[in-house]
């Protein structure tokens, strides 16, 4: 081996030393194992919820549960915009929120304001026993995708 | 008997003594002090402290007006906000269990606790506040022109470094305001394009994205109170410092900024640092502390219920100095306004130095009439930043709705009108036109037009066809209005003062300009047709999140 490409290893392997220090730093800085609360929980029977928004999980939880003619749904109370918790405004008939001013209808859809998407609905279950099971780490906003059974529990 | 006291030293003789003893004489360099030319520049250069000075300075350099000090006071501040910093820190612990009772207990039990949190609080805002007037200083004084373009920009840097200490250090307390002025910021991380899990074009997850990243979680909790808390005391500081020791230096080798000096000015009037400048650091060091310590006596800073992850206060508010941004956020998609306009922004004003193509026109002195283009965007630019901080502070209320200062919050606004978006080809045209054609109109006429009848030939154009608009298309007065209000604020600073003042320049250097420019209009613009058509989104492409 030539003393020019010994060196020339010897500055690859440094190099290679460097990159995979930082590769290792950055895996580093993602927590493997979160301490964070459940996200999922039982909110009750269906036939516990009127037709329209209950607030009834929003402080604990922070789902809104919407009931309408066909069934229940669980909406995550976050707004799609910069995740603020909005509003509800029975009157309005709307969500608003406190942070830049979105509004969503009881679907989720966008009305106003600068929120790109609709709101997510979380992952929703009967459990054999008649409870509902709702899992927020299961989203879907899409309209088409958040009416299958998957989010929405027919009652 | 009685012994006879000892003669006592003269105060002269004993200061003498003491200067000349071991002691001092091994700590201090440099003889008795004679106050000779000499004596002045040994003492600057011979102390550690001291010796980022050189040992004469400018006599322009002095003057209040010229700086008024504000480099120096940032650094001022910097040094406050280290030391109450450091005492603060022994009664707080960054855990979400006990950092908002260490609050309380700041205020409430610790001696001077809650004056050393406002001073800590406080000391902050000015920082900020005065290090975004240096800036303003720097540009409007031309002190960024060669050979000190560099330094522009690690003050650049610096100032993002200001802004960054204020935001890691708004979570500590633990409250609501920390909680929720964190969440926005760093949901704004997740709208990054490819990196964040909700901007346009992501590939990456709820569980691996830049967020994910910012709150060591999926939502802010104990790991973001930790990372932010070392960030806020140790990370942050440590660069700030590193890029500071840069900073002083550079000015140091670069000289002070002034008017430039012509071979027949030579020998020019210098002055000896100590005590001309010296004298004047520690005056508005001690004057910026009386401020200091009579504000933060009189108000003490504020603190909020303890956070709540699933309830935001309402309206909820950012620091005043992030209320702009928060107001921008309105009118753009966050990837928008939260990542590519203050990216920009950065980039924008680093590259200022090395846009400006005349090096020594107007460096010293405040005047418009040398530099009116470079004067007339920074001021657009500082005007829309504070007017928007100013809309975000005073005018919003309750659900982010409009209200004048003197409307109560408790009266219910009505909701906003619905928003629409034309259709994708529709806004791929009107945005390719708008860029194209703003960078082509300036070019098309002569830079030495008759700036009188442009003027007035422009405002009967555009008053004409907004009209003929309203007639056709059926308008509000107050639509016709937006379209006068900004079609003409965009043809005066978009075509008429490009035109007349960006002829000379080259290519390159012409199209990095102009493009900055048609972006800062262009934000104007996107905010009247939100405001006046209810517009959303001018181009959108669903599919990949989007949306300009």
């Amino acid at each position: 081996m030539s003393r020019r490409s010994f060196l020339k290893l010897g500055w690859a392997a440094f190099l290679g030393f460097l990159a995979s220090s930082a590769g290792a730093t950055l895996k580093f800085i993602f927590p493997n194992v979160l301490y964070e609360p459940p996200e999922t929980f039982k909110a009750g029977r269906p036939e516990d919820y009127a037709i329209g928004v209950s607030l009834r999980w929003a402080k604990e939880q922070r789902v809104w549960m919407v009931r309408d003619e066909h069934g229940i749904y669980a909406m995550w109370a976050r707004c799609t915009h910069l995740g603020c918790t909005p509003n509800w405004f029975q009157a309005e008939n709307r969500f608003r929120c406190p942070c830049h001013g979105s509004n969503f209808s009881t679907v989720g859809d966008v009305i106003a304001g600068p929120a790109p998407r609709p709101l997510y609905r979380c992952g929703i279950q009967r459990l054999p026993s008649g409870e509902l099971l709702v899992d927020k780490s299961i989203l879907e906003g899409r309209p088409g995708l958040r009416e299958k059974p998957q989010f929405f529990v027919a009652v | 008997m009685k012994l006879p006291l000892p003669p006592l030293p003269s105060a002269e003789e004993l200061r003498k003594k003491i200067i000349d003893s071991q002691i001092w004489r091994s700590m201090f360099r440099g003889g008795l002090w004679k106050d000779t030319p000499r004596d002045r520049a040994q003492h600057i250069l011979g102390n550690v402290w001291l010796h980022l000075h050189p040992s004469r300075v400018r006599k322009h350099g002095l003057k209040w007006t010229y700086t008024f000090g504000l480099g120096g006071l940032s650094f001022f501040l910097f040094l406050v906000l280290t030391v109450t910093g450091v005492l603060l820190m022994f009664y707080y612990r960054p855990t979400v269990e006990l950092a908002y009772r260490d609050m309380k207990d700041l205020e409430y039990a610790v001696s001077m606790g809650s004056f050393l949190r406002a001073m800590h609080r406080w000391s902050a805002h000015a920082m900020v506040l005065i290090v975004i007037l240096h800036m303003a200083r720097v540009f409007m004084t031309g002190s960024y022109k060669s050979p000190r373009e560099f330094n522009w920009s690690v003050g650049v840097v610096l100032l993002t470094l200001t802004l960054l200490l204020s935001f890691t250090g708004y979570l500590l307390p633990w409250d609501q305001l920390a909680l929720w002025a964190v969440t926005v910021g760093t949901n704004m991380g997740a709208a990054t394009p490819l990196l964040g899990a909700e901007g346009p074009f992501a590939i990456l997850g709820r569980g691996n994205d830049v967020r994910f990243v910012l709150l060591g979680g999926k939502a802010v909790g104990a790991n973001t109170l930790l990372r932010f808390y070392v960030l806020h005391c140790v990370a942050l500081p440590l660069i700030a410092g590193a890029l500071m020791i840069v900073h002083f230096w550079r000015i140091r080798k670069d000289t002070f900024s002034g008017p430039v000096i012509k071979p027949e000015q030579l020998p020019h009037d210098k002055v000896d640092t100590w005590p001309h400048l010296i004298v004047r650091e520690y005056i508005a060091a001690l004057l910026c502390m009386v401020v200091l310590s009579a504000w933060s006596l009189w108000i003490k800073a504020p603190l909020e219920e303890i956070a709540n992850p699933t309830v935001t206060p309402n309206p909820s508010k950012a620091p005043w100095y992030f209320t702009g941004l928060q107001e921008l956020l309105v009118y753009f998609d966050p990837w928008i306004a939260g990542v590519v306009l203050p990216t920009l922004i950065i980039i924008g004003l680093m590259a200022i130095p090395y846009l400006d193509p005349d090096k020594n026109r107007g460096v010293g002195s405040y005047a418009f009439k040398e530099r009116p283009f470079a004067q007339t965007f920074f001021g657009l630019g500082m005007a829309m930043w504070f007017i928007l901080i100013a809309i975000g502070s005073f005018l919003r209320g309750p659900n982010w709705d409009i209200y004048w200062p003197w409307e109560s919050w408790s009266v219910h606004k009505p909701p906003p009108p619905a928003t629409w978006s034309p259709p994708l080809v529709w806004g791929a045209l009107c945005v390719g036109a708008y860029f194209a054609l703003g960078m082509i109109l300036p070019r098309l006429g002569k830079p030495d037009f008759d700036w009188k009848k442009a003027l007035r030939n422009g405002a009967a154009a555009v008053v004409g066809a907004s009209t003929v608009l309203k007639l056709a298309a059926d308008l509000r007065w107050a639509q016709a209005g937006w379209l006068i209000f900004f079609g003409y604020l965009y043809y005066v600073l978009g075509i008429l003062v490009p035109r007349k003042h960006l002829a000379n320049l080259d290519k390159v250097r012409y199209a990095v300009t102009m493009m900055l420019v048609l972006l800062t209009l262009g934000v104007l613009m996107k905010m009247g047709v939100r405001l006046g058509f209810a517009i959303k989104y001018v181009l959108t492409i669903p599919q990949f999140s989007l949306n300009i």
